[in-house]
């Protein structure tokens, strides 16, 4: 109704104050629709996109022709080729240098590897790591997982179906949990596909996700063949699923020694094998509780008192390993000893130590036996979250960082703190 | 034709030219020894990658850095280092209070104990060795045809095995965004031909950007040019190394230091840590794990041969 016109036009002389009462509405209306217009033009939220493409991305433009010039581009960057300091010679900004003999090698072992470094060391070195509680759950329970299918493979071959059935279900029920786990630590958990984007054997992280997804694949196959009734399926594919739970039992200690941390990176011809004896008891034990809840073996059946063997001994192995590679760390087993991961680690050695002095009283009756069972899951599950908790605590800890920085990465040899410090105190000039 | 799955061979060089002989390696040469610590490179990195701001806060243990660290949303961060005089207990500076009336007079007299004050503008290193790329499972971390180290974030679904993988502390995942970040060494303006953004934006020029092979042969004159006015202390730190002494194999944004380099927040040695300890770890695993299986598959076979062994007798004995 009401029409924006062009104020003043065609306006008659007898009219005038009629015509300057419509002129001010008329150019009010417009100021309406001027300040409307720029409203429109102007988005609500700014327009963060950068001048050119967005970052770490090829820009978004396109030239208008081949080999067209754009604004400000210069050929082989030569806005930077141009140097109050360096460009000219008057500044005397760098010396000529004359073959390879100039001493800069020389000069950055002398300052780098040979002078010690500072007292006081100012962090941060490391970013600490990211993964929270779900990825320590995620570890145990795969590796629960991986142990059971070890136990399934082994059960086979012994000739007791019916426990390598009910061991492949306990690995399916383990293995369920998983990737929920994984897809929730994500920082983008939708994008939890691009997993598997690439086959990349050097990235422990890519080839665990492959792994966990043939190891689920041939575990499902299996436990299908074995509700089917198809015995040598199930046997065939369960040997397969026990041969891919080796690496998905171990690769979870290998992603963790392929990292900056110290106590981590320092522990990585340890690290695996402590995670494969954890896994292993804790598939025995859980096999071992579903067995006993199922009913059907009794007491003194060979398969139980096989399981609980497996137990205690991959335990106490774990326990012995577990000890020589703290006395290996030296100082950088303060990670392990102090705060959050002291307290689960030490947690985590009792419950085994706990469940162990069951095993080995004779006296003690079946439900002594559960109760170990039950202790080295228990176990097992702190000692994992120990380990996070651990890195972290090594990651930020500067003193750690360093130490790990400056000592050989030889297998068996204590990574040596004391010597460092003694010659910082000499040699420092803060005295 | 282009298969969707892409298969990275183990084998694979760190440092490749995808792109033939079209491109060259790019890099940065930070000399600390003319930086004065005005921090525009922070700024200018910022404003051109829309980072957003990390607050100010004067760095816990006393100095006058306020900008923290690297981080997330921080790709250039400039190191201040106070040096006291070696008379005092401690190297910290005594810093005025942070919040209320700040102390001027006090600051100048915290700032006269120092001996020096040197300041480092530190940036991600693009390794040749680069941990976070040999990290990452899911590709969004790539080389570029410049040889450096680009995070794709349209790809990045923050597994964060970048962070833990990094010997430098530099890249980070971001608590809101839930992606890693980190340098991309202004991929987009390198395509058209313009520096990045913290060395154009450098005063002193002590961020320097070229090809990398004419910055180690600048940056080696300056330490030699250095060496000859006294300064034996200057050193590269990252390039021009004996090749056991390497850096990752060669850092693409390497430093011109005059301190150890733990002063910096450096460490004295790093290489990539998954090529550096992945293969003995899986192999231990893998052993470790077929033992474990062995073992299993053994204890049940040899405890069902026991109790076949002593059960005929007890079917005899049930059948008499």
């Amino acid at each position: 109704m009401t029409r924006s016109e062009p104020t003043g036009a065609g306006a008659g002389a007898g009219h005038r104050r009629a015509d300057q009462s419509a002129a001010k509405a008329g150019e009010r209306r417009s100021r309406a629709a001027e300040a409307r217009r720029h409203d429109e033009a102007v988005p609500d939220a700014r327009d963060a996109r950068p001048a050119t493409g967005k970052p770490a991305s090829p820009a978004g433009w396109r030239r208008a022709a081949r080999g067209a010039r754009v604004a400000l581009h210069q050929r082989g960057w030569a806005d930077a080729r141009w140097s109050f300091l360096y460009g000219r010679g008057d500044t005397r900004y760098a010396a000529p240098i004359e073959g390879d003999a100039d001493g800069v090698a020389a000069a950055a072992r002398r300052m780098r590897l040979e002078t010690p470094p500072p007292a006081e060391l100012r962090g941060p070195f490391l970013q600490p790591p990211v993964w929270t509680w779900e990825v320590p759950l995620y570890f145990w329970f795969g590796g629960v997982a991986a142990g059971s299918s070890f136990v399934a493979a082994g059960c086979d071959l012994a000739g007791d179906r019916r426990s390598a059935r009910l061991a492949r279900a306990v690995a399916l029920a383990a293995l369920a949990p998983s990737p929920p786990l994984l897809v929730a630590d994500l920082g983008r958990p939708l994008r939890f596909f691009n997993m598997l984007r690439v086959f990349k054997p050097r990235s422990p992280m890519s080839m665990g996700s492959w792994c966990l997804s043939a190891f689920g694949g041939l575990l499902a196959g299996a436990v299908s063949a074995d509700l089917l009734g198809r015995r040598r399926a199930a046997t065939a594919l369960g040997a397969a699923t026990a041969v891919a739970g080796t690496y998905l039992g171990s690769y979870t200690g290998v992603l963790l020694a392929g990292t900056a941390v110290p106590v981590w990176a320092r522990s990585r011809a340890f690290l695996p094998p402590l995670f494969i004896c954890t896994a292993t008891a804790n598939g025995a034990a859980m096999c071992r509780l579903a067995l006993t809840a199922s009913g059907g073996t009794p007491e003194g059946h060979p398969t139980r008192a096989a399981l609980a063997t497996v137990e205690t001994l991959a335990m106490a192995t774990e326990l012995a390993v577990s000890t020589l590679n703290e006395r290996r760390l030296g100082s950088l087993a303060k990670a392990l000893e102090d705060g959050r991961a002291g307290r689960l680690m030490r947690a985590a050695k009792w419950a085994v130590r706990a469940g162990l002095a069951l095993r080995a009283a004779r006296s003690a009756g079946p439900a002594a036996g559960h109760l170990s069972s039950a202790l080295f899951l228990l176990g097992g599950l702190a000692f994992r979250f120990g380990w996070l908790a651990a890195g972290r605590a090594s990651a930020e800890d500067a003193d750690a960082v360093v130490t790990a920085s400056r000592s050989g990465q030889r297998l068996l040899e204590p990574v040596v703190r004391e010597r460092l410090v003694v010659e910082r105190r000499h040699l420092d000039p803060a005295g | 034709m282009t298969s969707p799955l892409t298969v990275i061979p183990p084998g694979e060089r760190a440092v490749r030219r995808p792109h033939g002989d079209g491109a060259q390696r790019m890099g940065f040469f930070t000399d600390t020894t003319v930086c004065i610590g005005c921090k525009a490179c922070e700024v200018a990195c910022k404003q051109w990658n829309d980072l957003p701001a990390d607050g100010s806060v004067f760095r816990r243990g006393g100095s006058y850095d306020h900008t923290g660290s690297l981080g997330a949303n921080t790709w250039r961060h400039v190191r201040f280092v106070e040096l006291l005089e070696p008379a005092e207990t401690g190297y910290l500076p005594q810093i005025p209070a942070t919040s209320g009336d700040l102390d001027l007079v006090g600051a100048a007299e915290g700032a006269a104990d120092m001996s020096r004050w040197v300041f480092m503008s530190d940036v991600c290193k693009h390794c040749s060795h680069a941990g976070c790329l040999d990290a990452c499972p899911t590709g969004a971390l790539i080389r570029t045809e410049f040889d450096t180290v680009v995070l794709q974030p349209d790809v990045c679904n923050g597994c964060g095995y970048c962070v833990s993988a990094c010997p430098f502390g530099v890249v980070a995942r971001d608590h809101d965004d839930g992606r890693a970040a980190k340098c991309t060494l202004c991929y987009d303006r390198l395509q058209d031909g313009l520096e990045p953004a913290c060395a154009k934006s450098c005063p002193t020029d002590s961020i320097q950007f070229g090809p990398y092979d004419e910055l180690v042969a600048r940056a080696r004159g300056r330490v030699r040019a250095l060496h000859e006015r006294g300064m034996i202390d200057a050193y590269l730190y990252g390039a021009g190394d004996e090749p056991e002494d390497r850096l990752a194999g060669g850092l693409g944004a390497f430093f011109l230091l005059r301190e150890p380099p733990e002063r910096y927040g450096l460490p004295a040695r790093a290489d990539s840590p998954v090529q550096e300890n992945v293969p003995q770890a899986t192999a231990a695993g893998l052993g470790a794990a077929a033992a474990a299986l062995v073992g299993v598959a053994m204890t049940l076979v040899g405890a069902h041969r026991a109790a076949r062994r002593s059960q005929p007798r007890r079917r005899l004995s049930r059948r008499a």
